[in-house]
């Protein structure tokens, strides 16, 4: 019976060998990694695109991916080259598809995102720059985050100023409104940046206008049912009171114009944001006053473009200035005046954007409140 | 625990303490008009009736369909996305066929109630046949309608401007717009095949003692079947009157069904358990949801108090009104 007994000694022995090799092998790929000289190199030439957002429902998300598409497709390659990974609107989803990605490709992505919360986009860059990838963020990132501390992983982040864009639609409403009188502000979710840019905007706006009165503001989450019934609610406490409404989204507006017309309400002026393409029509026919489009058709596609070709290597982040790693994206008010002309450009027709040109639509290096 | 459980057994055991559980929701309903009305007497007019009936006529109608669900002790998670599938479907019809009602364009309402009761026989079937808890089953077909809405619409919304459809909202009589009298004239046909008809028993039957409804010969997998159905096809109903209310089709219409309609059930005083409650509770159950969800704004209530309250109001509503002597344990 010695051959079993030598069999399994063997192999036992062909066991240590194989864990202690392993181990030795994990290990050196670990200090190697750790080694490395700190901005990786570029990633070649295919890395995989892919883009981290909420999900497509939302008109907004919608048009970031069919721009992310386009830039895609400018490379000759089919749209269902871009991964999507939809997070739900869950954070934790987020930066698990976004490892779940880095580990199945390592270095080779390029990733457009919104980590969907602030604190989020840390762990986020964190787990790209440490496989030597390549991300671009959008909307959130806490202050104290910056690209230019990860080398060339860290490649952008784009958000958008909406403080003055929002005060800008403030004012026509209240023009409208003949500098007087009541007006009510529909926001969105509370703790959400955006919503709260646009209420301050709204009240820089109403600081010039000591006859206005802002009569409620309230949450009604960027949700078009909710902000109807929002609005029937306004209505009954305050009545006639109410000359102007200051929406602080397209898709709350619809809900408000929708309650004023049960109330067979024609000519209430109302202001929205976002700039969506039913926005845009309902400001062409005068049923908005405002609205203000962010380009979501650009900047879903510069923000995989920026990935994509730091990636590459066709430009090295590192040694652009600050203004080019945090920019602001570009914000256009549309008013009943040039809605048509506005339409027939950016919504009837998607403008050829060159892909190659980042920062060409941009408005300057992000400017944060200390 | 549970001798204390005892005792509220002794206690509630009586025919009188049954007939005036019986109105507790209708006293709940009651107790809150009038508190609301008291902080701000805006809310007692007609005009502000008339806003809760616009909000509540969709909701209604998807909260009557769950009803027969939970009649028969299942539950349907999936109106979300069938009502966003029906939604996009009748849009879809009606403007593809010419945009409006008065000609073919109606097709698109028997085109939508087939597409929910096509939804809701895929959601019973895989229920029943592949036996798996209703619960699971539905909250899934509920995913996959939200998928395929959005295959269908690609993510973007569809308007309905049709004048004769948008009267629905537009064209008030007696104060009140017709979807409200839509509702109702649902909330009749509803109670007709609840109380007068062999399936509506059935559904009783079945949720009262599934055991001893099979023993006496009912096929109840066929009535869980048609219960899907059915509640498929009132989801459809609730469906069309969303896009009547808003003029706008998309995956997002089915949005936030799911809380208001089970919770709209409940608080009506239908037993999650099955075979008690009807569809008059649920209709005094989505006033009550709704009346809570005018009067916060009405009354001023700061927004971030709102999602608290309401969920408090909502646990006290089913505490009073829910029978719970019979619930050994409330699942």
């Amino acid at each position: 019976m010695s051959f079993i007994r030598q069999y399994i000694e063997q192999q036992t022995i062909n066991r240590r060998n194989l864990l202690l090799l392993s181990a030795y092998g994990l290990g050196g790929l670990a200090a190697s990694a750790g080694l490395r000289p700190g901005p990786a190199r570029a990633a070649g030439a295919n890395p995989k695109i892919a883009w981290s957002y909420r999900d497509r429902t939302n008109p907004y998300w919608n048009s970031i991916v069919s721009g992310g598409e386009a830039f895609v497709e400018s490379l000759g390659l089919p749209k269902s080259a871009l991964l999507n990974l939809i997070n739900g609107g869950s954070s934790e989803k987020s930066l698990a598809d976004i490892k779940a990605l880095l580990s199945r490709y390592g270095s080779g992505v390029a990733l457009a995102a919104d980590p969907n919360d602030m604190p989020n986009c840390r762990p986020v860059v964190e787990a790209v720059a440490g496989a030597g990838a390549y991300v671009s963020t959008i909307w959130n990132k806490t202050d104290d985050l910056h690209p230019w501390d990860f080398g060339d992983n860290y490649v952008s982040h784009m958000t958008w100023s909406d403080v003055g864009p929002s005060e800008q639609t403030a004012r026509i409403l209240i023009e409208a409104m003949g500098g007087k009188g009541g007006l009510v502000h529909l926001g969105g979710i509370a703790s959400n940046n955006p919503a709260i840019e646009r209420l301050a905007g709204l009240k820089n706006a109403l600081k010039s206008y000591p006859n206005v009165e802002l009569l409620a503001e309230q949450a009604a989450d960027w949700d078009t049912q909710k902000a109807n019934q929002v609005m029937s609610g306004f209505l009954t406490r305050y009545g006639d009171a109410i000359k102007g409404v200051h929406c602080a989204s397209d898709t709350m507006a619809y809900g408000v114009i929708e309650a004023l017309r049960a109330e067979g309400i024609e000519n209430m002026p109302v202001v929205s944001y976002d700039g969506n393409p039913q926005a845009v029509d309902l400001v062409a026919q005068g049923k908005l006053l405002a609205t203000v489009f962010t380009n979501p058709y650009w900047g879903g596609g510069i923000t995989a473009s920026l990935a994509y070709y730091a990636a590459t290597g066709v430009f090295k982040p590192s040694k652009e200035p600050k203004e080019h790693r945090e920019f602001y994206g570009p914000t256009v008010l549309v008013t009943t005046k040039d809605a048509r002309d506005f339409k027939a450009k950016y919504i009837d027709s998607n403008p050829k954007y060159d892909w190659k040109d980042f920062w060409g639509l941009s408005k300057g290096q992000i400017q944060y409140r200390s | 625990m549970r001798r204390f459980m005892r005792r509220v057994a002794t206690m509630t055991h009586g025919s009188m303490m049954d007939s005036i559980r019986k109105w507790v929701p209708f006293l709940v309903l009651l107790v809150l008009v009038l508190f609301f009305s008291a902080v701000n007497p805006h809310f007692l007019s007609l005009r502000n009736f008339a806003r809760i009936a616009v909000s509540s006529s969709p909701a209604l109608m998807v909260a009557v369909g769950a009803t027969f669900v939970i009649l028969m002790g299942s539950i349907d998670l999936s109106m979300e996305g069938t009502v966003a599938v029906c939604a996009v479907v009748f849009a879809m019809l009606l403007n593809r066929l010419g945009g409006s009602l008065a000609h073919v364009g109606w097709v698109a309402i028997p085109g939508a109630l087939l597409a929910g009761g096509v939804l809701g026989a895929v959601n019973g079937l895989i229920h029943v046949r592949l036996r798996i808890p209703s619960f699971m089953a539905s909250l899934s077909m509920g995913f996959v309608g939200v998928g395929l809405s959005l295959l269908m619409t690609g993510g973007n919304r569809i308007l309905i401007d049709d004048p004769l459809f948008r009267s629905l909202l537009t064209v008030r009589v007696l104060n009140f717009p017709l979807m409200a009298y839509a509702a109702l004239g649902g909330l009749v046909v509803a109670w007709f095949i609840q109380d007068n008809t062999t399936i509506g028993r059935n559904f009783y039957a079945v949720g009262g003692g599934e055991e001893l409804a099979r023993a006496s010969g009912l096929n109840v997998g066929r009535v869980r079947v048609i219960g899907f159905v059915l509640a498929g096809i009132f989801f459809a109903l609730g469906a069309i009157l969303a896009v009547a209310r808003l003029g706008i089709a998309e995956t997002e219409t089915g949005q936030g069904f799911m809380f208001l309609s089970i919770t709209s059930v409940v608080v009506g005083g239908t037993g999650l358990a099955g075979g008690s409650g009807g569809v008059w509770n649920t209709l005094v159950g989505v006033l009550i949801v709704n009346v809570i969800g005018n009067g916060m704004v009405v009354v001023g209530l700061p927004d971030y108090l709102q999602d608290g309250v309401l969920g408090l109001l909502v646990i006290s509503a089913v505490y009073l009104s829910m029978d719970r002597r019979s619930l050994s344990f409330a699942r």
